[in-house]
Parts: structure tokens; C-alpha cells; sequence
């Protein structure tokens, strides 16, 4: 027990782990192996609190690990927010925190003397002026208190704006926030704000909830603060060189993209060194630096618009690799009188492609993309009704055809009993 | 320097939370100490916090056998951030969330962060496969029926629908709304009702999108059922098995992509291979399926037999569409 704590002072730190932990779940002890075993049993004591009854895992079986995770699709906070309200503070930090916004809640404007005077005689409190002065000019930047300069002192008031006053005052602000901070985008902030006026998501469910995607979004407002300033950004990634140093990279950002299909995001940047688009992980960047504006960015932003428009997915792929690649073709067999859901079904997930009915029950998608490569998964999920696949590599094509020999043995080659 | 935005700060943390529900009250209890922190704060929690209020923090003193008082002279505030607003802003420019909101009530939210920079903006985000065919989140008719729907759960009303089925067929009916669900992949909106049958409850799941009038009854009911009920009767009735090999990066592509399933894994230990339960809604057989299918064979479905029947004959007109073209 002995120095645990439930906070942590750097979210970097503890983010792998709870990524691992939660997605593998499985994982054990020796899979962590750059790690002290320290260090390993407080993370997972940490996620084990946070995630709660969400996971479990045993040892029960021999040369086994087993986990149980719990549908994310029908709860009603994610469990992971619970990782971005585990920072740790001082005594001092806890303790201003509530006397200074005491002292300045019957709407008083004072100075950085006065405050600290009131420490004094209200409170039997005495606090050197640099350490209130910190606070203070740290709550004026959170928006927590306004400062105001009147001849030479900054004056501070309180902020009038209340989480359960905005909640009063706006109809229906309550559900909004309810649903955005579950589904929309830093949902983590939302659900600051229901938790701060004391309510909890009761009417809204996630489908398609990758809940371990709010891991990143601390470094996300990074990089979305550097796209909106058209700054390069320099980044550490999780992953070692051979030296055993992390990975860096440096690049101009301009996009996230996500896939709600196999549940992962990415940052879309160009990097100069290769002189070439490419996308990055978000799970894989460790932390971000912003650096300098770039002055070439809106002819880049523009090359990237006319280069994204060629991604399937996320890849910009590596043409000298694949060497010349013609546009894919599949030709796709269903029935125009019963199976209009796979006709649509074609319409709304052909993203960059093109839908031809070519002849009686027949369809053509046809894409030309950076990387066929990940047309294919999405190919697969119309297994029973390819007609062919054209087009794109030899390597691809050959691929999805032992693809198919190979899962025909799988399912068909069975002999009843 | 410029200035970082804090997402991870003490500000939003468990631990002031908790010690400002502790200090709303003038007087309390240790009990009711203890009570605060086991509903709000971490399960370790009780060790740090109760103790640390009453010496290093010194924001509660001893008043009386076992009870304390704040030493603040009011209520604790919680303050609406800088993030907070920004992050409010932002979210007005999404249609979906002004779903929620009158239009004066946004106009009057707007005009209250009118100074306010938004956190993001929306177009720097792409989702490379979001269906096209989302549902019209600014169609009048849709804002009508989707209001209609998110009233009827607060004030658990029963509404007479007419919706077009996924079979395009008509249908009417007296159904209570439950939830309602958002598909960032599908970009719809689902409502979970309760359906009212021949005089008894059960599970109904529209489309907000597929709609055509929801009218209130004006009778208020309670189906009976908890949603975890409700749920289970949807759930399958047994899991399908599925055997993920390394090949491919197998393990993690598939860990990731199913990591919104309610799942059992047992890892063997040598060889990496993940043997995966997974348990879905009746109604989502299909999408798993054809999602599993899409893996090829770096995966196998094991069980339920009738499961892996469906992805054989899958696999079996596969297989012959091919060898016909070939021949």
C-alpha cells in the first residue's frame, strides 16, 4: 500500500496501459516487460478502480488469461472519462481552490494583497503572495476567475457562470449535454459539466462506442490547436528504435480521420523529410509539441484536399511500393427484385467509389485509391456475392482468391459426423 | 509560451468533486463522509480523502462527536471553464446536438458565446466510412418526430407511431420510448421502446429517420422492465465463438474493432491465439456476420453451429461464384 495513490500527475503515462489493459484485456504481467513490475501492479490497481466492474480477468486457467468486458453499447458513461479525473494536486492547490472561490462568491472584485489578507483573517490561512498569485493567475486563464486591471493591480472576480446555473437557464441543455458528451467529440468535457450539476446520462446509448478513443483526446486538442494554427508539429511515439529511444516525428497536421469499422483514429499530416502525405496512429503518438507556423500550408491543406479524395480509408499507401496500380473493380451479384438492401448497401458505403448497374442483377463498384489494400476488408464483408475482383495488384487479387480457397476449407471441407 | 489547454486537470477530478458535495453542507457526519466518497470518488479512495479534509486540507473541523463542519462560508461553485464554454460552442454547430434545443434557446446560447472561440472545428474531422445515408438531422419533420420521442422518455408518455419498417412496409402502433441510441458509423438515431401489444410489453427499436408521425397519447405508463432486462431479452441466446490467430496482426485488429462488444477472452498463453465469446443484439446478427466475414481467415467462428452455418453458405456461394467464372 505503501506510496500508491489513485492520481497520477501525467496522463501519458498511465494512457498505454489503460489501452492495453482494456483492449486486450488479457494482457499480463510479462507482456509488459519495459515496465518494473512496480509500476505494472499500481497501473492495473488504477484501471481496476477506474473500469471497476467493467473488466475482470483470472488466472484460473493454467497457460491461460481470461478477461470479461462488458458491452459498450448499452452504458451510460464511459467508464474511461474516469482516467482525465485522476490528477493530482497539492495541499495548496485543494485549499485555494476552495477558499478563493469562498471568499469571492458574494461577487467582490479584490487584488492579489487582499485575497491573501483574507486567507489570513477569514480562514487562519497564510499563504506566501507567489503561491496565490500562481493560483490566481492560473484560475484567470481556466475561466475560472476574471482578472481586471484597474491603475496598476489586477483585480479577480468569480466568474458568474455556474454549471447548474447554465443548466437552469437553458431548456432541454441537460439531454444536449447528455448526448454530446457521450457521442460527440471530446465528450470527456461534457461530461465535466453534467457531473459538475450533479447529473448523469440517462437517455441516450452509443452504438459503435469505441469508448478507448477518449484516451487520445488530450493530445488530439493538441494537435487540432496546430491545425488551427497552421503550425507544424513535432510528436513522440509509444514505439522504440533499436537504440531503445521513442520514436520521433515532425510534420504539418491536417485532418483526423477515424474509421468506425475497425475502431481506429489517425492524425493525416505531410511529412517534408519524405516529401509525401502519410497518417499516424493517434494510440501509437505519445505526446505533442506545437512548433513553428508554416507558411506553405494552405498549398499543402490544398494538395492534401485533392489527395484525401483518393483514400479509401486513411491510407495514402505507398505507391512506389505497389508499383502502378490500376482503379479496383468488383463486380458485386444481387437479385434488383429481392436484395435492394445490398444495392443500397453498396450506395452508402462506397465513399470515394463509383456503383454502375452494369446488367440483370449485376453491379460494378469501381475505386481508384492510394491503397486497394483497404478496399479488401470491406470487399469481404460481400463474401457470397463476388463475381471478381479486378484490377488493383496481383498481390491483392491473388490474396482475397486463397482468401476465399482457404475459408472454403475452413467452413465447407466438413465431414458430418 | 503559448498556453496549453487542460483537458486533465484537478479542476474536473473526482477529488474536488467529491469534497465539494462533502462541504455543501455546513455540518456532517463521518458516516455521510464516508458515503460521499464511496458514490463519487475511486474505490481507494475512502483511505485519502476523509483524512486528508480534516489535516493537510483543513477544510472541515471536528464539531461534536464524530461530526464536522465546512470551513467555508458558503456553498461550494462549480464554475463553468474556459474549456467548458469552448467546448460548448463548439458542440452548437452540430446539428444533432441543437436536436436537443429550441431554436431560441440556442440563439440564445450563441448569443451568450458570442465572444467564445470554439474548441475544434468540425471540418478538420473526417470519418472515412461513415454511412452516406445519415439521418436529415435539419429536415423539420424529422426535428418534430425526434422531439416528440426524447419528450415521451422524460415524461414516460406512450406515443401513437407510424414508422416505415426495415421491410418498407407501413406500420402504426402505441409504443413507449425507452433510449435512444446514436451510430457514429450509421449517423442514425434509434429510439428502444417498449411495444403495446394485445395488453402487454414488448421490445419494439425504430428508426428516428424512418418515422412518419409520433403523437403523444397522452397516457403514461411504466412497461415493467429495467433495461437491463430489456436488453437481455434482445441479447442472443448464446454467444458466438470465434478463434483469432496472430496472422495479420489478427489479435489487435480484432480486439479493436470488436472492442465494443460485450465479450469473454481466454488467451492461450503460447501461441497467442484468443479464443472470443461475444455476445450481441438479435437484431445486429447480420452486420456481425458479414463484419466477421470481412476478417477472411485469420479468424474462424466456431459456435454456435447455426452461426457458422450462415457464414458457410456465405462462403460455399463464394466459392462457387469464382470457380464459375474461372470455368
Amino acid at each position: 500500500m505503501a506510496g500508491f495513490s489513485e492520481l497520477i500527475k501525467s496522463f501519458d503515462k498511465t494512457r498505454d496501459y489503460v489501452r492495453d489493459f482494456f483492449i486486450y484485456g488479457c494482457k499480463v504481467r510479462n507482456d509488459f516487460q519495459s515496465k518494473s513490475s512496480r509500476t505494472y501492479d499500481d497501473e492495473k490497481r488504477r484501471v481496476e478502480s477506474w473500469l471497476g466492474d467493467y473488466i475482470h480477468t483470472d488466472n484460473s486457467q493454467r497457460g491461460k488469461k481470461v478477461c470479461i468486458s462488458v458491452d459498450s453499447g448499452h452504458i451510460s458513461e464511459n467508464p474511461l472519462y474516469k482516467a482525465y479525473q485522476s490528477k493530482s494536486f497539492t495541499d495548496n492547490d485543494i485549499k485555494l481552490h476552495f477558499l478563493l472561490i469562498d471568499i469571492l462568491a458574494e461577487g467582490e472584485q479584490l487584488s492579489l494583497k487582499e485575497l491573501v489578507n483574507r486567507l489570513d483573517e477569514d480562514y487562519g490561512e497564510l499563504f506566501e503572495e507567489q503561491t496565490v498569485r500562481n493560483k490566481l493567475k492560473e484560475y484567470a486563464d481556466e475561466g475560472v476567475f476574471i482578472k481586471e486591471k484597474q491603475g496598476k493591480t489586477d483585480y479577480f472576480s468569480l466568474s458568474p457562470d455556474t454549471a447548474e446555473g447554465l443548466l437552469a437557464e437553458y431548456n432541454g441543455l441537460d439531454s444536449a449535454l447528455k448526448f454530446a458528451s457521450e457521442a460527440g467529440l471530446f465528450g470527456v468535457v461534457g461530461n465535466s459539466l453534467l457531473k459538475a450539476a450533479g447529473l448523469k446520462n440517462d437517455i441516450i446509448l452509443n452504438k459503435h462506442n469505441y469508448i478507448v478513443h477518449t484516451l487520445e483526446d488530450e493530445i488530439m486538442l493538441d494537435i487540432v490547436n496546430a491545425i488551427e494554427e497552421r503550425r507544424y508539429i513535432s510528436f513522440e511515439s509509444f514505439g522504440k528504435n533499436r537504440e531503445g529511444k521513442p520514436l520521433e516525428f515532425s510534420g504539418v497536421p491536417f485532418r483526423i480521420l477515424s474509421s468506425m469499422q475497425t475502431g481506429r483514429r489517425y492524425l493525416a499530416m505531410y511529412n517534408p523529410e519524405y516529401r509525401r502525405f502519410n497518417s499516424v496512429r493517434l494510440d501509437s503518438i505519445k505526446s505533442v509539441e506545437q512548433g513553428e507556423v508554416c507558411d506553405s500550408y494552405d498549398e499543402l491543406l490544398a494538395l492534401y484536399i485533392k489527395n484525401e479524395q483518393k483514400c479509401f480509408g486513411v491510407s495514402f499507401g505507398n505507391r512506389n511500393d505497389l508499383g502502378y496500380v490500376e482503379p479496383i473493380k468488383l463486380t458485386i451479384y444481387a437479385d434488383e427484385k429481392t436484395e435492394d438492401y445490398i444495392v443500397n448497401r453498396l450506395e452508402r458505403e462506397k465513399r470515394c467509389g463509383t456503383v454502375e448497374h452494369v446488367s440483370e442483377n449485376t453491379f460494378v463498384f469501381t475505386a481508384d485509391v492510394f491503397d486497394p489494400n483497404e478496399i479488401m476488408q470491406w470487399a469481404k464483408s460481400f463474401i457470397g456475392r463476388i463475381i471478381s475482383v479486378e484490377g488493383g495488384t496481383e498481390e491483392i487479387r491473388s490474396k482475397f482468391y486463397n482468401d476465399i480457397e482457404r475459408m472454403n476449407r475452413m467452413y465447407c471441407d466438413e465431414k458430418e459426423d | 509560451m503559448k498556453r496549453k489547454i487542460n483537458i486533465f486537470s484537478e479542476l474536473y477530478g473526482v477529488y474536488y468533486r467529491t469534497v465539494a458535495k462533502i462541504l455543501d453542507k455546513s455540518e456532517i457526519a463521518e458516516s455521510d463522509i464516508y458515503s460521499a466518497v464511496s458514490e463519487e470518488a475511486f474505490a481507494d479512495s475512502a483511505l485519502f480523502i476523509p483524512q486528508k479534509l480534516t489535516s493537510d486540507w483543513g477544510l472541515l473541523k471536528p464539531c461534536g462527536e464524530k461530526k464536522y463542519e465546512s470551513a467555508l462560508k458558503h456553498k461550494p461553485v462549480s464554475v463553468v471553464t474556459e474549456l467548458q464554454r469552448r467546448w460548448l460552442k463548439a458542440q452548437l454547430a452540430d446539428p444533432k446536438f441543437r436536436l436537443f434545443l429550441d431554436e431560441q434557446v440556442c440563439e440564445k446560447l450563441e448569443e451568450k458565446l458570442e465572444n467564445v472561440k470554439p474548441l475544434y472545428n468540425s471540418t478538420i474531422f473526417r470519418s472515412a466510412d461513415v454511412f452516406a445515408d445519415g439521418d436529415p438531422f435539419t429536415d423539420e419533420s424529422y426535428i418534430k418526430n425526434f422531439r416528440a420521442v426524447l419528450n415521451a422518455i422524460s415524461s414516460k408518455e406512450v406515443l401513437d407511431i407510424e414508422f416505415m419498417s426495415g421491410r418498407n412496409e407501413r406500420k402504426r402502433g402505441h409504443f413507449l420510448p425507452l433510449k435512444l441510441e446514436y451510430s457514429r458509423k450509421n449517423d442514425k438515431f434509434r429510439v428502444y421502446c417498449a411495444a403495446y401489444r394485445e395488453r402487454h410489453w414488448s421490445n419494439g427499436l425504430i428508426n428516428v429517420g424512418r418515422i412518419i408521425s409520433a403523437v403523444s397519447t397522452s397516457h403514461k405508463a411504466d412497461c415493467g422492465m429495467d433495461m437491463e432486462e430489456y436488453f437481455s431479452e434482445r441479447r442472443c441466446s448464446e454467444p458466438v465463438t470465434v478463434k483469432v490467430t496472430t496472422e495479420r496482426n489478427g489479435v489487435e485488429r480484432f480486439m479493436m474493432e470488436f472492442a465494443a462488444y460485450e465479450k469473454y477472452t481466454e488467451r492461450d498463453l503460447e501461441t497467442g491465439v484468443c479464443t472470443v465469446k461475444l455476445w450481441y443484439d438479435k437484431s445486429d446478427e447480420t452486420e456481425l456476420l458479414i463484419r466477421l466475414l470481412s476478417f477472411g481467415p485469420i479468424i474462424e467462428i466456431k459456435s454456435p453451429q447455426s452461426f457458422r452455418r450462415l457464414a458457410a453458405e456465405r462462403v460455399r456461394r463464394q466459392h462457387e461464384l469464382l470457380n464459375e467464372k474461372q470455368e
